[in-house]
């Protein structure tokens, strides 16, 4: 950490992983509600607690990445923040948001719309602290003059991604036309934009942590993220087949869902290219290893599992499964999850003023493989559980219910495996909390080192 | 590949498919209310998809397929099920569905009539819209017409011109979807009773005190349970609601007379 004004990251990633793990919670009583009788059925129904579980996600996430942003930008930038504490008014109007949003669907406060459930006025709050985070970092750039591609692509996912929350404020009476823009939020966030995002964070852990040539790994950026934009934009077409559009889409949907995992492999070959020339050498083990996996781990969650019903004849038999949960728990965790508590273990030393040698990693590794196996057994889970559901429910014709209760054994593996998984966060968070230390006071000669440019 | 041709490789493939994105969709969006029957979405539909997304429903259910997955699929329902039934069902979801029994219960709403009205109207528009053919087969609630056999295979359509095929064919597609209630298995009970040995049983109905519909022979008796459901309605937890029965009443305006004749034609072999 070369400026005190990145430690502002810090207090992002304690909202992020505080909220991460009530998203556990949240996810655990979902999977039990699938067991059977739900003693909770009136008090806290599934609705509440999916909605909830998701929402969480997105928050934290995002909570992370900008995080993450306010670490990387005045380290690339080489300048302080343009004001720390905007940062942390927007860290508080965020945080406001997201608990209001959560207390809010308890008591059925919600806009009903998949994913985008956010009521009105907490949009509006949500596009305010976009606004103020792209004017922090924007001012910091403008500040310092420089602007690196591993930062700009980074940053231009995150102004992306405010201006692609855009259509979720529009409501319209036709359902087709609601979701068709929906899609424009979710899918191009998730495979648009926000992989812009994981791109200029890996990039720039690679970098830091293998010390590859940076003219190298950004040229070979702009090949990852054109070809994300490439398949992703047109890739939009899969989630069109059977919603009232035109009959193009599924063709379109076909071919360019074929070309997706091509992006999330490029991305895979880039950290094992990097990986092979460095020799993990770097003292922060951890952080390599949430990153490579990363790579690796969205390449099969979002790019083969993805690609395993994109196809309009695979899906038309699948199009509403548990198939869809199985790919996307993989791919949220791989693409997203990953990446962050990549950038969480790479900054902890920094941030806490740590020498990155003592760092006990024994409970971060048991942390990174608890977590790794079950997410595994889950995504098998879910797919046990959707193949056998499309092959009884969709091909056979026996009802939902009826093939619900076939499932039973799916859904305790679901659970045992949910349960692996939550000991994985936990650990990650008791390291988090507890072993990494706590961010010290910004000495003296630290806020004196490398000022701003003088003009 | 230099860093310039990498940048250049980012920007024109970006921009290329990003505008092919924007044409077609500028083409869908004037395409989407012919496909959608947008001239159908009166305010009870609009009001509709207004309870349909303050109740949250799309959290458990999928609508076309999108959604959670932890109750069913409601893309086809009132083309299953019918106004009446969804009507009781959406008052007390407990009369028809117990968590012992299977698994789930979806709680109590407490909606008002008017939001019923409204949910029912917007489902019946949604169930509607031009999918693309999706689902290719009926998704079901709940049972399956013959418990574990493939149905709703290779319609034999043109192939055949008997009555009693072609009557097969219209009852297990969707609308009428009346497989999605009456299974044609024994004892089966579904939503509605089991069709099994019909022919015989309205022998025996024909000629029971109680019976008040107007029919004088076994075919006269089905085609009157089809086109005038509360003509004679039996009694069962799940069949009628104060006296009248859940099944739809409009099939005499929605099938075709010479579908019905297929329908009794095919039931009647059912001995």
């Amino acid at each position: 950490m070369r400026y005190s004004s990145q430690r502002v990251a810090y207090p992002y990633f304690v909202v992020a992983m505080l909220l991460f793990g009530l998203q556990m919670a949240f996810g655990m009583l979902a999977a039990a509600k699938y067991l059977g009788p739900d003693p909770l059925l009136h008090l806290l129904p599934f609705d509440v607690v999916k909605v909830i579980h998701t929402n969480l996600l997105l928050v934290w996430v995002l909570t992370g990445f900008m995080g993450a942003a306010y670490y990387i930008v005045p380290e690339e930038s080489r300048v302080e923040l343009y004001s720390v504490r905007l940062a942390y008014w927007q860290l508080a109007i965020w945080t406001a948001m997201g608990v209001t949003a959560v207390v809010g669907y308890v008591f059925g406060w919600t806009a009903g719309n998949k994913l985008l459930e956010q009521p009105f006025p907490l949009k509006i709050v949500i596009v305010v602290v976009m606004l103020m985070f792209l004017y922090n970092i924007g001012m910091t750039i403008r500040a310092s003059g420089r602007l690196t591609t591993t930062e700009g692509v980074l940053v231009a996912g995150l102004a992306c991604t405010a201006l692609l929350y855009l259509p979720a404020l529009f409501e319209w009476d036709n359902y087709t036309l609601s979701i068709f823009y929906r899609w424009w939020t979710v899918h191009l966030w998730v495979e648009g934009v926000w992989e812009m995002i994981q791109g200029g964070i890996l990039a720039y852990l690679l970098i830091r942590l293998s010390g590859v040539d940076r003219e190298v790994m950004e040229k070979w950026l702009y090949v990852i993220v054109g070809l994300t934009f490439i398949s992703g934009i047109l890739g939009t077409a899969h989630h069109y087949y059977w919603i009232g559009v035109p009959r193009y889409w599924l063709p379109l949907g076909g071919f360019f869902s074929a070309l997706e995992p091509l992006s999330f492999l490029a991305m895979a070959m880039y950290a094992y290219y990097a990986m092979r020339r460095s020799g993990l050498s770097h003292p922060n083990r951890m952080a390599m290893h949430w990153t490579i996996g990363s790579a690796v781990f969205s390449a099969l969650g979002a790019g083969v599992l993805g690609l395993a019903h994109t196809w309009p004849a695979v899906n038309k038999w699948t199009h509403g499964t548990l198939i869809t949960p199985m790919h996307g728990h993989m791919a949220f965790f791989g693409a997203y999850v990953m990446i962050v508590l990549g950038m969480i273990t790479y900054a902890l030393p920094g941030l806490t003023g740590r020498s990155e040698d003592s760092r006990e990693t024994t409970a971060g590794f048991w942390s990174f493989w608890l977590q790794i196996a079950g997410m595994f057994g889950m995504t098998m889970a879910f797919a046990a559980a959707g193949i056998t559901q499309t092959y009884l429910e969709r091909i056979l014709g026996i009802g939902y219910l009826d093939t619900q209760l076939k499932l039973q054994v799916h859904f305790l593996m679901l659970v045992a495996t949910g349960a692996l998984f939550v000991a994985g966060v936990a650990l990650f968070l008791w390291d988090f909390f507890f072993l990494a230390g706590r961010p010290v006071a910004a000495a003296p000669a630290e806020r004196l080192a490398p000022a701003r440019p003088t003009a | 590949m230099t860093k310039r041709g990498a940048r250049a490789f980012f920007v024109a493939g970006t921009l290329l498919s990003a505008l092919i994105f924007i044409a077609l969709t500028i083409d869908s969006h004037r395409k989407i209310p012919e496909l959608t029957n947008a001239a159908a979405i009166d305010a009870t539909v609009i009001a509709g998809k207004d309870v349909w997304h303050a109740y949250n429903c799309i959290n458990c259910h999928t609508l076309l397929g999108e959604g959670a997955y932890y109750a069913p699929d409601l893309t086809q329902i009132t083309a299953q099920r019918g106004a009446d039934y969804l009507r009781e069902f959406l008052k007390d979801p407990s009369r028809f569905y117990s968590e012992e029994r299977d698994g789930r219960l979806m709680p109590t709403l407490n909606l008002s009539d008017e939001e019923i009205t409204a949910v029912i109207a917007f489902l019946g528009w949604v169930s509607k819209i031009n999918t693309q053919g999706w689902p290719p087969r009926p998704i079901l609630v709940k049972g399956s017409a013959v418990p574990g056999a493939v149905r709703g295979g290779p319609a034999p359509t043109a192939a055949s011109s008997d009555p009693v095929e072609l009557g097969r064919t219209t009852f297990n597609a969707t609308p009428p979807a009346c497989g999605a209630c009456h299974s044609i298995s024994p004892g089966v009970n579904l939503v509605g009773p089991s069709l099994a040995g019909i022919a015989t049983m309205a022998t025996t109905r024909l000629q029971a005190p109680d019976y008040r519909g107007s029919a004088k022979d076994v075919a006269a008796y089905i085609r009157e349970s089809i086109v005038d459901p509360n003509a004679h309605v039996l009694t069962g937890p799940t069949y009628a609601a104060g006296g009248r029965s859940l099944m739809p009443s409009d099939y005499a305006q929605t099938l075709k007379p010479e579908q019905v004749d297929q329908i009794v034609a095919y039931l009647l072999s059912l001995k």
